[in-house]
């Protein structure tokens, strides 16, 4: 029996082949635009917090107790490289990083700022964050007095490549010192506080800068998928700072969460006309058949029959909708991701908000299953309300009303 | 057989516009009848069909069908009845019009719940029969009137019900046609068994059954 009511229902379904196919259209197109625009909100938030570890807090960081409170040189992790010699031969560790950071004054002939001199290995940073990615202009060279400098800094500033700039700080026994840099590079990390406060320079020689030990560092960043990992070492290292990206970056979090927002009510929206569409559909397809279902219900068809028959209807439908807006929300997907969405007339704002003016999209299975499973509830709810009008139905009415 | 005992229906009851429908039936109808409700239009031919076919609920009195009471059922036991036990032919044929003529006539059978190869046996008997078994592939929209109505009459048949209810089924047919179905429903009648009761105000219906039943505003006569 169940055969032939999935036929009677396939064939229904494209009896009105002009509206069926309006209600296919309707579904997939919703369907594909609403996984281009969640793609692209998941990129984007994805994209901000990847770059913003790969370029300076990684999964983990770890600081001196007091140093994030009071960023001075004094507040120091003092065995630094020993405890990253430990950290690497963990289990799902990917990379550690050691930085050595100080807070000062840098100046040209015309300007000066407030500015962080970052001490940095380029090795271990190419591997830890993939570094030469975020280069904009110039060349990753600390050889010497060579410096690195964060985009927005330069702008500031009004430096270029090979600009000198004078960098002045206290050192470990607080007299102050000042060292002379020449600007081989620029970089944009997206990352708004440090394009905007932070020059790059050689750790070994930030170390005889500042007459800091070598061993010594005022954070460790650790790149690690271990979930583990966090309570572990803040067990083994009580003394220490130990916070999670998410701790260090609560922006991050709230983007994230605020995304999360957008895509429901994105979503959400898009399940609504896909509901009222499909409702509206199939309550004139009950309705241009009503005596069909009469007869059927005088004839000794069990309501429960006619129920199943309008489901799958509307399931079949509504199934190729989405399977056509899978198909063409991968390829929208694939594009986004592939080429992104440029935005960079609006760069300015944009990269003020850390943002890249080129927006590409995430791809996950799970835009696909929550929307199945949202197109499959909303096609079986909107026969709901037509239902009822054929459960009330009385076969001799519809009988009467033939003749 | 068919019993009606007191039988009184009302159409807006309580209402100023009351109609008495059917007044005080009491009719026996024995197994194997070919008979015919007559009467004018109005005179409740049809809504006492629809009584005896449980499609319709009576304000008072009882039906017996082989000896069960069917006015007390509910509606879901109604709908069992319907199915298990009476055939209909409807005077618009009322095919199911996605599914071939053959589907059609086992629709009922497979509600059932009868074999596939009990379904295909009796299909092609009974289109055999009513001489539509080359258009058994063909969908009902292709089929001439006369046509249509005799695959109303199969899926009727085919399930083996106890009685068929036939309201005005020659109403859309010429006369050519309507002489071929009340034959091809005479023939069924006879070689079946089954009891076949017609509503019509149709003369040669009259001319052909074996008892005709009158009525006059709601009443036997």
């Amino acid at each position: 029996m169940f055969k032939l009511i999935l036929k009677m229902a396939w064939k229904n379904s494209f009896l009105r082949l002009s509206r069926t196919l309006l209600v296919i259209i309707m579904i997939a197109v919703s369907m594909s635009m609403m996984l281009g625009i969640q793609g692209l909100y998941d990129g984007m938030a994805e994209n901000m917090i990847d770059k913003s570890k790969r370029s300076d807090s990684g999964d983990i960081s770890i600081f001196a107790k007091d140093y994030r409170i009071e960023r001075d040189i004094k507040n120091i992790i003092k065995d630094a490289s020993s405890i990253k010699k430990k950290i690497e031969i963990l289990d799902g560790v990917e990379a550690v990083v050691l930085r050595l950071s100080a807070d000062g004054l840098i100046s040209t002939a015309r300007k000066s700022s407030f500015s962080i001199i970052r001490g940095i290995e380029l090795k271990d940073e190419e591997k830890f964050g993939r570094f030469s990615e975020f280069l904009k202009g110039g060349e990753l060279n600390l050889s010497k007095r060579s410096a690195i400098i964060g985009i927005e800094l330069a702008k500031t500033l009004k430096l270029r490549l090979g600009s000198k700039v004078i960098f002045s700080t206290q050192d470990s026994s607080g007299e102050i010192n000042s060292i002379a840099l020449r600007v081989r590079g620029i970089v944009q990390t997206t990352n708004i506080s440090l394009d905007k406060n932070t020059i790059y320079v050689d750790k070994q020689i930030l170390h005889k800068f500042l007459s800091v030990d070598e061993t010594y560092a005022t954070q460790i960043s650790i790149l690690s998928k271990n979930k583990e990992l966090l309570s572990k070492l803040k067990q083994e290292y009580p003394s220490l700072d130990i916070k999670s990206f998410f701790e260090l970056q609560p922006m991050m979090k709230m983007m994230q969460d605020m995304m999360i927002i957008f895509n429901s009510i994105t979503f959400f929206i898009v399940m609504l006309v896909v509901f009222i569409g499909i409702l509206g559909v199939m309550y004139v397809s009950i309705l241009d058949r009503v005596r069909e279902f009469g007869i059927m219900l005088g004839i000794g068809m069990e309501y429960k029959y006619i129920r199943t028959q309008i489901i799958l209807e509307s399931v079949i439908v509504s199934f190729i909708g989405y399977l056509l807006g899978a198909i063409l929300g991968v390829a929208v997907l694939l594009y986004l991701n592939q080429y992104g969405l440029n935005l960079s007339s609006f760069a300015d704002a944009l990269e003020s908000w850390g943002m890249e003016t080129v927006l590409y999209a995430a791809i996950k299975v799970s835009y696909f299953s929550s929307t199945f499973f949202a197109i499959i509830t909303a096609a079986i709810l909107s026969v709901w309300i037509p239902l009822r009008k054929i459960k009330k139905l009385n076969p001799v009415e519809v009988i009467k009303a033939e003749k | 057989m068919i019993q009606l005992k007191n039988v009184n229906k009302y159409f807006y009851k309580d209402e100023p516009r009351e109609l008495h429908t059917l007044k005080d039936i009491n009719l026996t109808i024995k197994d194997g009848e070919f008979s015919l409700f007559s009467g004018p239009s109005g005179c409740g031919k049809t809504t006492l069909l629809n009584a005896i076919g449980a499609l319709d609920t009576v304000d008072s009195g009882e039906i017996y069908l082989n000896n069960k009471e069917i006015t007390t059922l509910s509606e879901n036991e109604r709908t069992q009845l319907r199915l298990q036990e009476i055939g209909f032919v409807f005077q618009a044929y009322n095919l199911i019009p996605v599914l071939s003529v053959e589907e059609n006539i086992g629709f009922i059978m497979r509600l059932q719940g009868s074999s596939e190869s009990e379904i295909k046996s009796r299909v092609f008997e009974i289109a055999n029969l009513l001489e539509i078994d080359t258009k058994l592939q063909s969908l009902p929209s292709t089929l001439s009137g006369g046509q249509q109505q005799r695959v109303a009459v199969a899926r009727a048949v085919a399930s083996k019900p106890k009685i068929i209810l036939a309201d005005e089924p020659t109403a859309n047919l010429d006369s050519k046609n309507s002489q071929k179905l009340i034959d091809m429903m005479r023939e069924l009648n006879e070689k079946e068994g089954v009891s076949i009761l017609f509503a019509s105000h149709d003369e040669l219906i009259a001319k052909n059954v074996k008892r005709v039943i009158k009525m006059e505003d709601g009443a036997l006569l």
